[in-house]
Protein backbone atom coordinates (compact mmCIF):
# COMPACT_ATOMS: atom_id res chain seq x y z
CA UNK A 1 0.00 0.00 0.00
CA UNK A 2 2.47 2.21 1.04
CA UNK A 3 4.08 1.86 -2.28
CA UNK A 4 1.14 2.99 -4.10
CA UNK A 5 0.60 6.40 -2.29
CA UNK A 6 3.95 7.36 -2.80
CA UNK A 7 3.65 7.23 -6.56
CA UNK A 8 0.35 9.42 -6.40
CA UNK A 9 2.52 12.39 -3.97
CA UNK A 10 5.88 12.39 -6.17
CA UNK A 11 5.62 15.98 -7.93
CA UNK A 12 3.21 16.16 -11.09
CA UNK A 13 5.18 16.29 -14.56
CA UNK A 14 4.50 15.36 -18.12
CA UNK A 15 5.18 12.02 -17.97
CA UNK A 16 5.52 11.49 -21.89
CA UNK A 17 5.55 7.58 -21.67
CA UNK A 18 1.48 7.47 -21.71
CA UNK A 19 1.06 9.42 -24.82
CA UNK A 20 4.26 7.28 -26.54
CA UNK A 21 2.08 4.29 -26.09
CA UNK A 22 -1.20 5.44 -26.93
CA UNK A 23 0.42 6.85 -30.11
CA UNK A 24 0.75 3.41 -32.26
CA UNK A 25 -2.83 3.07 -31.86
CA UNK A 26 -4.22 6.37 -32.76
CA UNK A 27 -2.22 6.64 -36.10
CA UNK A 28 -3.11 3.02 -36.71
CA UNK A 29 -6.74 4.08 -36.79
CA UNK A 30 -6.75 7.17 -37.75
CA UNK A 31 -4.91 6.70 -40.42
CA UNK A 32 -7.53 4.24 -42.01
CA UNK A 33 -10.62 5.70 -40.68
CA UNK A 34 -9.90 9.43 -40.56
CA UNK A 35 -10.54 10.29 -44.12
CA UNK A 36 -13.38 7.32 -44.53
CA UNK A 37 -14.93 8.86 -41.72
CA UNK A 38 -14.80 12.73 -42.81
CA UNK A 39 -16.01 11.69 -45.78
CA UNK A 40 -18.98 10.39 -44.86
CA UNK A 41 -19.68 13.67 -42.72
CA UNK A 42 -19.15 15.57 -45.65
CA UNK A 43 -20.91 13.31 -47.98
CA UNK A 44 -24.14 13.34 -45.83
CA UNK A 45 -24.40 17.05 -46.25
CA UNK A 46 -24.13 17.06 -49.98
CA UNK A 47 -26.18 15.86 -52.64
CA UNK A 48 -24.73 13.30 -54.28
CA UNK A 49 -26.41 10.96 -57.06
CA UNK A 50 -25.32 9.99 -60.39
CA UNK A 51 -25.21 13.75 -62.10
CA UNK A 52 -22.83 14.41 -59.22
CA UNK A 53 -21.08 10.97 -59.34
CA UNK A 54 -20.42 11.65 -62.91
CA UNK A 55 -19.59 15.49 -62.45
CA UNK A 56 -17.13 14.30 -59.79
CA UNK A 57 -18.88 16.60 -57.10
CA UNK A 58 -21.83 16.75 -54.48
CA UNK A 59 -23.83 19.76 -54.24
CA UNK A 60 -24.22 20.88 -50.81
CA UNK A 61 -27.35 21.01 -49.15
CA UNK A 62 -26.66 21.38 -45.86
CA UNK A 63 -28.86 19.96 -43.47
CA UNK A 64 -31.27 19.02 -46.09
CA UNK A 65 -30.85 15.53 -46.16
CA UNK A 66 -31.17 15.04 -42.12
CA UNK A 67 -34.42 16.83 -42.68
CA UNK A 68 -35.80 14.73 -45.37
CA UNK A 69 -34.90 11.43 -43.46
CA UNK A 70 -35.94 12.52 -39.74
CA UNK A 71 -39.48 13.78 -41.51
CA UNK A 72 -40.02 10.41 -42.90
CA UNK A 73 -42.48 7.87 -41.88
CA UNK A 74 -40.72 5.00 -43.22
CA UNK A 75 -37.76 5.50 -41.47
CA UNK A 76 -39.33 5.93 -37.90
CA UNK A 77 -41.09 2.34 -38.53
CA UNK A 78 -37.65 1.03 -39.68
CA UNK A 79 -35.79 2.31 -36.96
CA UNK A 80 -38.74 1.23 -34.71
CA UNK A 81 -38.12 -2.14 -35.92
CA UNK A 82 -34.32 -2.21 -35.62
CA UNK A 83 -34.32 -1.76 -32.58
CA UNK A 84 -37.25 -4.40 -31.42
CA UNK A 85 -34.76 -6.72 -33.84
CA UNK A 86 -31.74 -5.55 -32.27
CA UNK A 87 -33.13 -5.91 -28.45
CA UNK A 88 -34.48 -9.03 -28.82
CA UNK A 89 -31.27 -10.85 -30.12
CA UNK A 90 -29.06 -9.20 -27.76
CA UNK A 91 -31.31 -10.26 -24.81
CA UNK A 92 -31.70 -14.04 -26.47
CA UNK A 93 -27.63 -14.10 -26.96
CA UNK A 94 -26.85 -12.94 -23.69
CA UNK A 95 -29.66 -15.03 -21.36
CA UNK A 96 -28.90 -18.72 -23.32
CA UNK A 97 -25.20 -17.24 -23.31
CA UNK A 98 -25.41 -16.55 -19.34
CA UNK A 99 -27.31 -19.82 -18.96
CA UNK A 100 -24.55 -22.31 -20.76
CA UNK A 101 -22.15 -20.63 -19.35
CA UNK A 102 -23.12 -21.23 -15.79
CA UNK A 103 -23.97 -25.17 -16.40
CA UNK A 104 -20.40 -25.12 -17.98
CA UNK A 105 -18.70 -24.18 -14.41
CA UNK A 106 -20.53 -27.44 -13.00
CA UNK A 107 -20.20 -29.52 -15.86
CA UNK A 108 -18.25 -32.69 -15.69
CA UNK A 109 -15.18 -31.92 -17.63
CA UNK A 110 -16.09 -34.32 -20.80
CA UNK A 111 -18.83 -32.96 -20.98
CA UNK A 112 -17.75 -29.34 -20.90
CA UNK A 113 -15.22 -30.14 -23.54
CA UNK A 114 -17.35 -31.59 -25.88
CA UNK A 115 -19.89 -28.16 -25.48
CA UNK A 116 -16.87 -26.38 -25.57
CA UNK A 117 -15.91 -27.89 -29.18
CA UNK A 118 -19.51 -27.04 -30.40
CA UNK A 119 -18.90 -23.85 -29.38
CA UNK A 120 -15.40 -23.47 -31.23
CA UNK A 121 -16.92 -24.89 -34.26
CA UNK A 122 -19.98 -23.05 -34.08
CA UNK A 123 -17.33 -19.42 -33.99
CA UNK A 124 -15.03 -21.14 -36.19
CA UNK A 125 -17.55 -21.59 -39.00
CA UNK A 126 -17.09 -18.89 -41.65
CA UNK A 127 -19.95 -16.34 -41.71
CA UNK A 128 -21.05 -16.96 -45.02
CA UNK A 129 -20.89 -20.40 -44.57
CA UNK A 130 -23.05 -20.56 -41.71
CA UNK A 131 -25.33 -18.09 -43.13
CA UNK A 132 -25.60 -20.19 -46.13
CA UNK A 133 -26.59 -23.34 -44.25
CA UNK A 134 -29.09 -21.82 -42.02
CA UNK A 135 -30.88 -20.74 -44.67
CA UNK A 136 -30.86 -24.18 -46.26
CA UNK A 137 -32.28 -25.63 -43.28
CA UNK A 138 -35.47 -23.50 -43.35
CA UNK A 139 -35.27 -23.27 -47.45
CA UNK A 140 -38.72 -23.90 -49.49
CA UNK A 141 -37.37 -26.30 -51.63
CA UNK A 142 -34.70 -28.51 -49.49
CA UNK A 143 -35.55 -27.70 -45.63
CA UNK A 144 -34.88 -30.45 -43.15
CA UNK A 145 -36.77 -28.46 -40.66
CA UNK A 146 -39.63 -28.66 -42.71
CA UNK A 147 -39.13 -32.29 -42.98
CA UNK A 148 -39.03 -33.40 -39.40
CA UNK A 149 -41.84 -31.21 -38.80
CA UNK A 150 -43.98 -33.04 -41.30
CA UNK A 151 -42.49 -36.73 -40.03
CA UNK A 152 -43.68 -35.29 -36.57
CA UNK A 153 -46.92 -35.37 -37.64
CA UNK A 154 -47.70 -31.45 -38.58
CA UNK A 155 -48.23 -31.26 -42.13
CA UNK A 156 -46.52 -28.27 -43.39
CA UNK A 157 -46.14 -29.68 -46.61
CA UNK A 158 -43.47 -26.87 -48.31
CA UNK A 159 -43.73 -23.94 -46.12
CA UNK A 160 -41.49 -20.44 -47.02
CA UNK A 161 -40.87 -19.60 -43.27
CA UNK A 162 -40.09 -16.22 -44.70
CA UNK A 163 -43.28 -15.09 -46.32
CA UNK A 164 -44.43 -14.22 -42.23
CA UNK A 165 -42.64 -11.42 -41.51
CA UNK A 166 -42.13 -12.32 -37.72
CA UNK A 167 -40.91 -15.60 -38.65
CA UNK A 168 -38.21 -14.71 -40.88
CA UNK A 169 -36.95 -12.16 -38.49
CA UNK A 170 -37.47 -15.04 -35.90
CA UNK A 171 -35.30 -16.61 -38.17
CA UNK A 172 -32.78 -14.41 -39.01
CA UNK A 173 -32.44 -13.59 -35.23
CA UNK A 174 -31.96 -17.10 -34.23
CA UNK A 175 -29.05 -17.16 -36.63
CA UNK A 176 -27.43 -13.88 -35.26
CA UNK A 177 -27.82 -15.28 -31.67
CA UNK A 178 -26.79 -18.16 -32.19
CA UNK A 179 -23.58 -17.00 -33.90
CA UNK A 180 -22.73 -14.75 -31.50
CA UNK A 181 -23.39 -17.65 -28.34
CA UNK A 182 -19.75 -18.89 -28.26
CA UNK A 183 -18.31 -15.46 -27.97
CA UNK A 184 -20.50 -14.55 -25.36
CA UNK A 185 -20.81 -17.90 -23.36
CA UNK A 186 -17.02 -18.26 -23.18
CA UNK A 187 -16.09 -14.73 -22.10
CA UNK A 188 -18.74 -15.30 -19.20
CA UNK A 189 -17.35 -19.05 -18.77
CA UNK A 190 -13.60 -16.91 -18.24
CA UNK A 191 -14.69 -14.32 -15.87
CA UNK A 192 -16.80 -16.94 -13.77
CA UNK A 193 -14.01 -18.92 -13.76
CA UNK A 194 -12.09 -16.08 -12.16
CA UNK A 195 -14.58 -15.24 -9.30
CA UNK A 196 -12.39 -16.79 -6.20
CA UNK A 197 -13.57 -19.57 -5.01
CA UNK A 198 -12.71 -19.55 -1.59
CA UNK A 199 -15.20 -16.22 -1.24
CA UNK A 200 -17.82 -18.74 -2.56
CA UNK A 201 -17.34 -21.31 -0.08
CA UNK A 202 -16.99 -18.38 2.99
CA UNK A 203 -20.06 -17.30 2.07
CA UNK A 204 -21.50 -20.33 1.92
CA UNK A 205 -19.79 -20.88 5.50
CA UNK A 206 -21.85 -17.98 6.69
CA UNK A 207 -25.21 -19.42 5.47
CA UNK A 208 -25.50 -17.88 2.52
CA UNK A 209 -27.91 -19.83 -0.38
CA UNK A 210 -26.81 -19.56 -3.77
CA UNK A 211 -28.96 -17.59 -5.09
CA UNK A 212 -27.45 -14.94 -2.28
CA UNK A 213 -24.11 -16.32 -3.40
CA UNK A 214 -25.29 -15.23 -6.83
CA UNK A 215 -26.33 -11.92 -6.44
CA UNK A 216 -23.75 -10.76 -3.82
CA UNK A 217 -20.81 -12.05 -5.09
CA UNK A 218 -20.69 -13.40 -8.80
CA UNK A 219 -23.12 -10.98 -10.07
CA UNK A 220 -21.27 -8.35 -8.75
CA UNK A 221 -17.65 -9.34 -9.98
CA UNK A 222 -19.10 -10.21 -13.05
CA UNK A 223 -20.90 -6.77 -13.57
CA UNK A 224 -18.28 -5.32 -15.94
CA UNK A 225 -17.88 -8.69 -18.01
CA UNK A 226 -21.54 -8.09 -18.75
CA UNK A 227 -21.01 -4.18 -19.30
CA UNK A 228 -18.74 -5.23 -22.19
CA UNK A 229 -20.78 -8.04 -23.39
CA UNK A 230 -24.52 -6.21 -23.78
CA UNK A 231 -22.68 -3.05 -25.16
CA UNK A 232 -20.89 -5.12 -27.93
CA UNK A 233 -23.87 -7.16 -29.00
CA UNK A 234 -25.79 -4.28 -29.30
CA UNK A 235 -22.97 -2.28 -31.73
CA UNK A 236 -23.19 -5.65 -33.57
CA UNK A 237 -26.82 -6.39 -33.54
CA UNK A 238 -28.03 -3.25 -34.90
CA UNK A 239 -25.76 -3.35 -37.83
CA UNK A 240 -26.75 -6.61 -38.51
CA UNK A 241 -26.43 -6.72 -42.75
CA UNK A 242 -25.30 -9.67 -43.86
CA UNK A 243 -27.64 -11.98 -42.79
CA UNK A 244 -30.81 -10.58 -43.41
CA UNK A 245 -29.16 -10.07 -47.33
CA UNK A 246 -27.90 -13.65 -47.77
CA UNK A 247 -31.52 -14.92 -46.40
CA UNK A 248 -33.38 -12.78 -48.64
CA UNK A 249 -31.16 -13.07 -51.67
CA UNK A 250 -29.73 -9.86 -51.73
CA UNK A 251 -33.33 -8.27 -52.29
CA UNK A 252 -35.29 -7.88 -48.85
CA UNK A 253 -38.82 -6.77 -49.11
CA UNK A 254 -39.54 -3.17 -47.53
CA UNK A 255 -40.87 -4.87 -44.39
CA UNK A 256 -37.51 -6.47 -43.64
CA UNK A 257 -35.35 -3.32 -44.02
CA UNK A 258 -33.56 -2.60 -41.02
CA UNK A 259 -31.89 0.80 -40.73
CA UNK A 260 -28.72 -0.91 -42.30
CA UNK A 261 -30.11 -2.59 -45.05
CA UNK A 262 -32.15 0.75 -45.87
CA UNK A 263 -28.96 3.29 -45.46
CA UNK A 264 -27.42 0.58 -48.26
CA UNK A 265 -30.75 0.70 -50.16
CA UNK A 266 -30.18 4.31 -50.80
CA UNK A 267 -26.89 4.44 -51.50
CA UNK A 268 -26.13 1.48 -53.92
CA UNK A 269 -30.00 0.86 -54.70
CA UNK A 270 -30.90 4.51 -55.29
CA UNK A 271 -27.37 5.85 -56.20
CA UNK A 272 -28.39 8.55 -53.22
CA UNK A 273 -24.95 8.58 -51.78
CA UNK A 274 -25.67 12.01 -50.28
CA UNK A 275 -29.07 10.37 -47.98
CA UNK A 276 -27.06 6.89 -47.91
CA UNK A 277 -24.07 8.47 -45.74
CA UNK A 278 -26.84 10.85 -43.56
CA UNK A 279 -28.25 7.39 -42.79
CA UNK A 280 -25.29 6.38 -41.29
CA UNK A 281 -24.62 9.05 -38.94
CA UNK A 282 -28.12 8.96 -37.71
CA UNK A 283 -27.63 5.43 -37.21
CA UNK A 284 -24.26 5.95 -35.41
CA UNK A 285 -26.19 8.85 -33.31
CA UNK A 286 -29.17 6.38 -32.36
CA UNK A 287 -26.70 3.36 -31.62
CA UNK A 288 -25.05 5.85 -29.43
CA UNK A 289 -28.43 6.88 -27.65
CA UNK A 290 -29.17 3.42 -27.03
CA UNK A 291 -25.85 1.93 -25.70
CA UNK A 292 -25.45 5.35 -23.46
CA UNK A 293 -25.68 3.83 -20.55
CA UNK A 294 -23.37 1.23 -20.83
CA UNK A 295 -21.30 3.65 -22.73
CA UNK A 296 -20.79 5.84 -19.28
CA UNK A 297 -19.99 2.74 -17.51
CA UNK A 298 -17.41 1.60 -19.69
CA UNK A 299 -15.80 5.45 -19.61
CA UNK A 300 -16.17 5.11 -15.67
CA UNK A 301 -14.00 1.81 -16.04
CA UNK A 302 -11.69 3.47 -18.28
CA UNK A 303 -10.87 6.00 -15.89
CA UNK A 304 -10.07 3.85 -12.96
CA UNK B 1 -27.45 -25.98 -31.19
CA UNK B 2 -24.72 -27.76 -32.83
CA UNK B 3 -27.09 -29.01 -35.72
CA UNK B 4 -25.41 -26.77 -38.39
CA UNK B 5 -22.55 -27.59 -37.81
CA UNK B 6 -23.65 -31.15 -37.42
CA UNK B 7 -24.85 -30.28 -40.97
CA UNK B 8 -21.81 -28.88 -42.63
CA UNK B 9 -19.83 -32.39 -41.14
CA UNK B 10 -22.41 -34.65 -42.29
CA UNK B 11 -22.97 -32.73 -45.80
CA UNK B 12 -19.31 -32.55 -46.91
CA UNK B 13 -19.27 -36.70 -46.74
CA UNK B 14 -22.53 -36.94 -48.37
CA UNK B 15 -22.50 -38.07 -52.16
CA UNK B 16 -23.35 -35.35 -54.29
CA UNK B 17 -26.81 -37.39 -55.15
CA UNK B 18 -27.80 -37.07 -51.50
CA UNK B 19 -27.37 -33.51 -50.64
CA UNK B 20 -29.83 -31.87 -52.31
CA UNK B 21 -33.21 -33.74 -51.53
CA UNK B 22 -36.41 -32.64 -51.20
CA UNK B 23 -36.85 -35.57 -48.81
CA UNK B 24 -33.75 -35.03 -46.77
CA UNK B 25 -32.58 -36.89 -43.63
CA UNK B 26 -31.24 -36.34 -40.26
CA UNK B 27 -28.25 -39.39 -40.79
CA UNK B 28 -26.21 -40.04 -43.86
CA UNK B 29 -27.30 -42.74 -45.50
CA UNK B 30 -23.58 -43.04 -47.45
CA UNK B 31 -20.74 -41.77 -46.89
CA UNK B 32 -17.56 -40.31 -49.15
CA UNK B 33 -14.51 -38.14 -49.21
CA UNK B 34 -15.07 -37.18 -53.07
CA UNK B 35 -16.11 -34.03 -51.92
CA UNK B 36 -12.56 -33.08 -49.42
CA UNK B 37 -10.94 -34.10 -53.07
CA UNK B 38 -12.75 -31.76 -55.57
CA UNK B 39 -12.46 -28.85 -52.87
CA UNK B 40 -8.34 -29.45 -52.26
CA UNK B 41 -8.02 -29.61 -55.76
CA UNK B 42 -10.40 -26.63 -56.87
CA UNK B 43 -7.90 -24.09 -58.43
CA UNK B 44 -6.46 -21.88 -55.53
CA UNK B 45 -7.22 -23.67 -52.68
CA UNK B 46 -3.31 -23.68 -51.60
CA UNK B 47 -2.90 -20.00 -52.76
CA UNK B 48 -6.02 -18.61 -50.64
CA UNK B 49 -4.42 -20.32 -47.59
CA UNK B 50 -1.28 -18.88 -47.63
CA UNK B 51 -3.06 -15.77 -48.16
CA UNK B 52 -5.12 -16.41 -45.34
CA UNK B 53 -2.48 -17.21 -42.91
CA UNK B 54 -0.28 -14.35 -44.12
CA UNK B 55 -3.33 -11.98 -43.04
CA UNK B 56 -4.31 -13.87 -39.75
CA UNK B 57 -0.38 -13.82 -38.70
CA UNK B 58 0.41 -9.86 -39.53
CA UNK B 59 -3.23 -8.85 -37.89
CA UNK B 60 -2.58 -10.79 -34.63
CA UNK B 61 0.74 -9.76 -34.15
CA UNK B 62 0.61 -5.91 -35.10
CA UNK B 63 -2.90 -5.69 -33.45
CA UNK B 64 -1.58 -7.42 -29.95
CA UNK B 65 1.65 -4.85 -30.31
CA UNK B 66 -0.13 -2.10 -30.65
CA UNK B 67 -2.73 -2.91 -28.51
CA UNK B 68 -0.28 -3.94 -25.55
CA UNK B 69 0.82 -0.89 -25.28
CA UNK B 70 -1.95 1.69 -25.73
CA UNK B 71 -3.67 -0.96 -22.70
CA UNK B 72 -0.46 -0.41 -20.24
CA UNK B 73 -1.25 3.16 -20.74
CA UNK B 74 -4.93 3.14 -19.97
CA UNK B 75 -5.24 0.88 -17.27
CA UNK B 76 -1.60 1.97 -16.09
CA UNK B 77 -1.39 5.13 -15.88
CA UNK B 78 -3.06 8.67 -15.64
CA UNK B 79 -2.86 11.18 -18.26
CA UNK B 80 -4.31 14.18 -19.61
CA UNK B 81 -7.13 13.57 -22.32
CA UNK B 82 -7.22 9.87 -21.45
CA UNK B 83 -11.48 10.11 -21.54
CA UNK B 84 -10.89 11.64 -25.22
CA UNK B 85 -9.16 8.67 -25.76
CA UNK B 86 -11.06 5.87 -24.27
CA UNK B 87 -14.65 7.68 -25.69
CA UNK B 88 -12.28 7.57 -29.39
CA UNK B 89 -11.61 3.69 -28.76
CA UNK B 90 -15.30 2.91 -27.99
CA UNK B 91 -16.65 5.13 -30.53
CA UNK B 92 -14.77 3.91 -33.31
CA UNK B 93 -16.60 0.17 -32.44
CA UNK B 94 -19.58 1.88 -33.60
CA UNK B 95 -19.02 2.92 -37.33
CA UNK B 96 -21.24 0.81 -39.25
CA UNK B 97 -18.78 -0.58 -42.01
CA UNK B 98 -21.60 -1.15 -44.85
CA UNK B 99 -20.95 3.06 -44.91
CA UNK B 100 -17.63 3.25 -44.57
CA UNK B 101 -16.82 0.33 -47.57
CA UNK B 102 -16.34 2.75 -50.24
CA UNK B 103 -14.26 5.77 -48.75
CA UNK B 104 -11.70 3.03 -47.45
CA UNK B 105 -11.83 1.80 -51.10
CA UNK B 106 -11.11 5.17 -52.46
CA UNK B 107 -8.48 5.90 -49.83
CA UNK B 108 -6.95 2.32 -50.40
CA UNK B 109 -6.76 3.00 -54.14
CA UNK B 110 -4.78 6.59 -53.37
CA UNK B 111 -2.19 4.74 -51.95
CA UNK B 112 -2.03 2.07 -54.29
CA UNK B 113 -2.92 -0.50 -51.82
CA UNK B 114 -6.27 -2.23 -53.08
CA UNK B 115 -5.98 -5.70 -54.53
CA UNK B 116 -2.62 -5.98 -51.99
CA UNK B 117 -2.48 -8.09 -49.18
CA UNK B 118 -1.04 -4.92 -47.02
CA UNK B 119 -4.23 -3.18 -47.58
CA UNK B 120 -6.30 -5.63 -46.49
CA UNK B 121 -3.94 -6.14 -43.45
CA UNK B 122 -3.91 -2.29 -42.44
CA UNK B 123 -8.12 -2.28 -42.92
CA UNK B 124 -8.57 -5.31 -40.58
CA UNK B 125 -6.11 -3.58 -37.88
CA UNK B 126 -8.32 -0.48 -38.23
CA UNK B 127 -11.39 -2.82 -37.29
CA UNK B 128 -10.18 -5.38 -34.97
CA UNK B 129 -7.84 -2.57 -32.89
CA UNK B 130 -10.77 -1.16 -30.36
CA UNK B 131 -11.62 -4.39 -29.54
CA UNK B 132 -8.23 -5.93 -28.70
CA UNK B 133 -7.22 -2.61 -26.43
CA UNK B 134 -10.11 -2.48 -24.57
CA UNK B 135 -10.11 -6.30 -23.82
CA UNK B 136 -6.40 -6.28 -23.14
CA UNK B 137 -6.99 -3.51 -20.38
CA UNK B 138 -10.00 -5.61 -18.63
CA UNK B 139 -7.06 -8.11 -17.90
CA UNK B 140 -4.98 -5.82 -16.53
CA UNK B 141 -6.66 -3.91 -14.24
CA UNK B 142 -6.96 -7.56 -12.78
CA UNK B 143 -3.44 -8.08 -12.13
CA UNK B 144 -2.32 -5.54 -9.38
CA UNK B 145 0.14 -2.94 -9.88
CA UNK B 146 1.78 -3.82 -6.90
CA UNK B 147 3.26 -7.00 -8.32
CA UNK B 148 5.35 -4.75 -10.90
CA UNK B 149 6.11 -1.82 -8.19
CA UNK B 150 7.46 -4.17 -6.18
CA UNK B 151 9.75 -5.40 -9.05
CA UNK B 152 10.60 -1.33 -9.51
CA UNK B 153 11.36 -1.33 -5.60
CA UNK B 154 13.70 -4.23 -6.32
CA UNK B 155 15.50 -2.01 -9.27
CA UNK B 156 13.75 -3.17 -12.15
CA UNK B 157 13.48 -0.61 -14.31
CA UNK B 158 9.76 -0.03 -16.21
CA UNK B 159 10.25 -2.09 -19.21
CA UNK B 160 12.09 -4.58 -17.49
CA UNK B 161 8.87 -4.55 -14.75
CA UNK B 162 6.61 -5.15 -17.36
CA UNK B 163 8.70 -7.90 -19.23
CA UNK B 164 9.41 -9.89 -16.19
CA UNK B 165 6.58 -9.26 -13.70
CA UNK B 166 3.75 -8.52 -15.91
CA UNK B 167 3.43 -10.19 -19.35
CA UNK B 168 3.86 -13.42 -18.15
CA UNK B 169 0.37 -12.54 -15.67
CA UNK B 170 -1.19 -11.31 -19.02
CA UNK B 171 -0.41 -14.47 -20.97
CA UNK B 172 -3.96 -15.61 -20.52
CA UNK B 173 -5.60 -12.67 -21.73
CA UNK B 174 -3.11 -12.39 -24.35
CA UNK B 175 -4.12 -15.79 -25.65
CA UNK B 176 -7.97 -14.88 -25.41
CA UNK B 177 -7.60 -11.68 -27.43
CA UNK B 178 -5.39 -13.38 -30.27
CA UNK B 179 -8.15 -16.00 -30.70
CA UNK B 180 -10.84 -13.24 -31.11
CA UNK B 181 -8.62 -11.08 -33.82
CA UNK B 182 -7.44 -14.47 -35.30
CA UNK B 183 -11.34 -15.35 -36.14
CA UNK B 184 -12.01 -11.81 -37.33
CA UNK B 185 -9.29 -11.98 -40.11
CA UNK B 186 -9.74 -15.23 -40.92
CA UNK B 187 -13.28 -15.38 -41.72
CA UNK B 188 -14.03 -11.62 -42.77
CA UNK B 189 -15.26 -11.41 -46.44
CA UNK B 190 -16.49 -8.06 -46.94
CA UNK B 191 -13.81 -6.08 -46.86
CA UNK B 192 -11.70 -8.73 -48.71
CA UNK B 193 -14.03 -8.93 -51.21
CA UNK B 194 -14.34 -5.01 -51.93
CA UNK B 195 -10.08 -4.36 -51.16
CA UNK B 196 -8.99 -7.63 -53.29
CA UNK B 197 -9.67 -8.32 -57.23
CA UNK B 198 -7.36 -10.96 -58.32
CA UNK B 199 -7.64 -14.52 -57.86
CA UNK B 200 -4.01 -13.96 -56.91
CA UNK B 201 -4.64 -12.33 -53.62
CA UNK B 202 -8.20 -14.33 -52.63
CA UNK B 203 -8.00 -15.32 -48.80
CA UNK B 204 -9.78 -18.21 -47.60
CA UNK B 205 -13.68 -16.47 -47.64
CA UNK B 206 -13.54 -15.15 -50.83
CA UNK B 207 -12.09 -18.27 -52.40
CA UNK B 208 -15.28 -20.08 -50.58
CA UNK B 209 -17.74 -17.95 -52.45
CA UNK B 210 -16.67 -19.26 -55.63
CA UNK B 211 -18.66 -22.02 -54.83
CA UNK B 212 -21.18 -20.79 -55.27
CA UNK B 213 -22.80 -18.72 -58.87
CA UNK B 214 -25.28 -17.62 -60.80
CA UNK B 215 -26.31 -21.53 -61.25
CA UNK B 216 -26.32 -22.37 -58.00
CA UNK B 217 -24.03 -23.49 -54.64
CA UNK B 218 -22.13 -26.63 -54.57
CA UNK B 219 -23.04 -27.98 -51.47
CA UNK B 220 -20.53 -30.47 -51.31
CA UNK B 221 -17.63 -29.49 -52.11
CA UNK B 222 -18.59 -25.89 -50.22
CA UNK B 223 -19.05 -27.84 -47.12
CA UNK B 224 -15.99 -29.67 -47.37
CA UNK B 225 -13.70 -26.57 -47.91
CA UNK B 226 -15.83 -24.92 -44.66
CA UNK B 227 -14.88 -27.83 -42.65
CA UNK B 228 -11.21 -27.53 -43.33
CA UNK B 229 -11.44 -23.63 -43.40
CA UNK B 230 -13.01 -24.23 -39.67
CA UNK B 231 -10.20 -26.57 -38.87
CA UNK B 232 -7.49 -24.05 -38.42
CA UNK B 233 -9.25 -22.14 -35.91
CA UNK B 234 -10.27 -25.11 -33.83
CA UNK B 235 -6.73 -25.97 -33.63
CA UNK B 236 -5.39 -23.07 -32.37
CA UNK B 237 -8.63 -22.31 -30.03
CA UNK B 238 -7.99 -25.96 -28.14
CA UNK B 239 -4.31 -25.61 -28.25
CA UNK B 240 -4.51 -22.59 -26.28
CA UNK B 241 -6.91 -22.85 -24.70
CA UNK B 242 -5.24 -25.32 -22.43
CA UNK B 243 -2.99 -22.24 -21.62
CA UNK B 244 -5.70 -20.05 -20.70
CA UNK B 245 -6.97 -22.73 -18.53
CA UNK B 246 -3.62 -22.81 -16.52
CA UNK B 247 -3.14 -19.36 -16.52
CA UNK B 248 -6.28 -18.88 -15.06
CA UNK B 249 -5.62 -21.32 -12.24
CA UNK B 250 -1.89 -20.24 -11.57
CA UNK B 251 -3.03 -18.01 -8.97
CA UNK B 252 -0.87 -15.59 -9.57
CA UNK B 253 -2.93 -12.45 -8.24
CA UNK B 254 -3.81 -13.79 -4.82
CA UNK B 255 -1.19 -13.92 -1.76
Amino acid sequence: MSIGQSNISRPRKIKPWPYLLVTPSLVALGLILGYPIIKLFSLSLERYGLSEIIAGKGVFVGFGNFSEILTDKDFWTILERTLFFTFGMVAVSMIVGAWLAHLMLNMHSKIRNVLNLVLILVWAMPQLVSISVWRWLFSFEFSIVTEVINKLGFNMDKHNYFVNTLSGFLIIGGCVAWGALPFITISIYAALTQVPQDLIEAAEIDGANPRQVFRNIIFPMLLPVYVILISLSTIWDFQVFSHIWIFLDSRPSAEYYTIAIYAFQKSFGLSEYGKGAAISIVMIVALIGVTGYYLRQMMKMGDE
Amino acid sequence: MGFPVYWMITTSFKPKGDILSTNPTLLPRSFTLSNYVEAVTKEGFVRALINSLIVVFFTVTISLFVALFASIAVARMKFKGKRTYVATILLVQMLPLSALLIPIYLLLSRFNLTDKLSGVILTYLAFVLPFVIWTLRGFLVNIPAELEEAALVDGCTRPQAYRLVLFPLMAPGLVATAIFAFIQAWNEFLLAYIILSSQDNATMPIWLAGFTNRFGTDWGPLMAASTLTALPVVIFFTRIQDKIATGVTAGAVKG
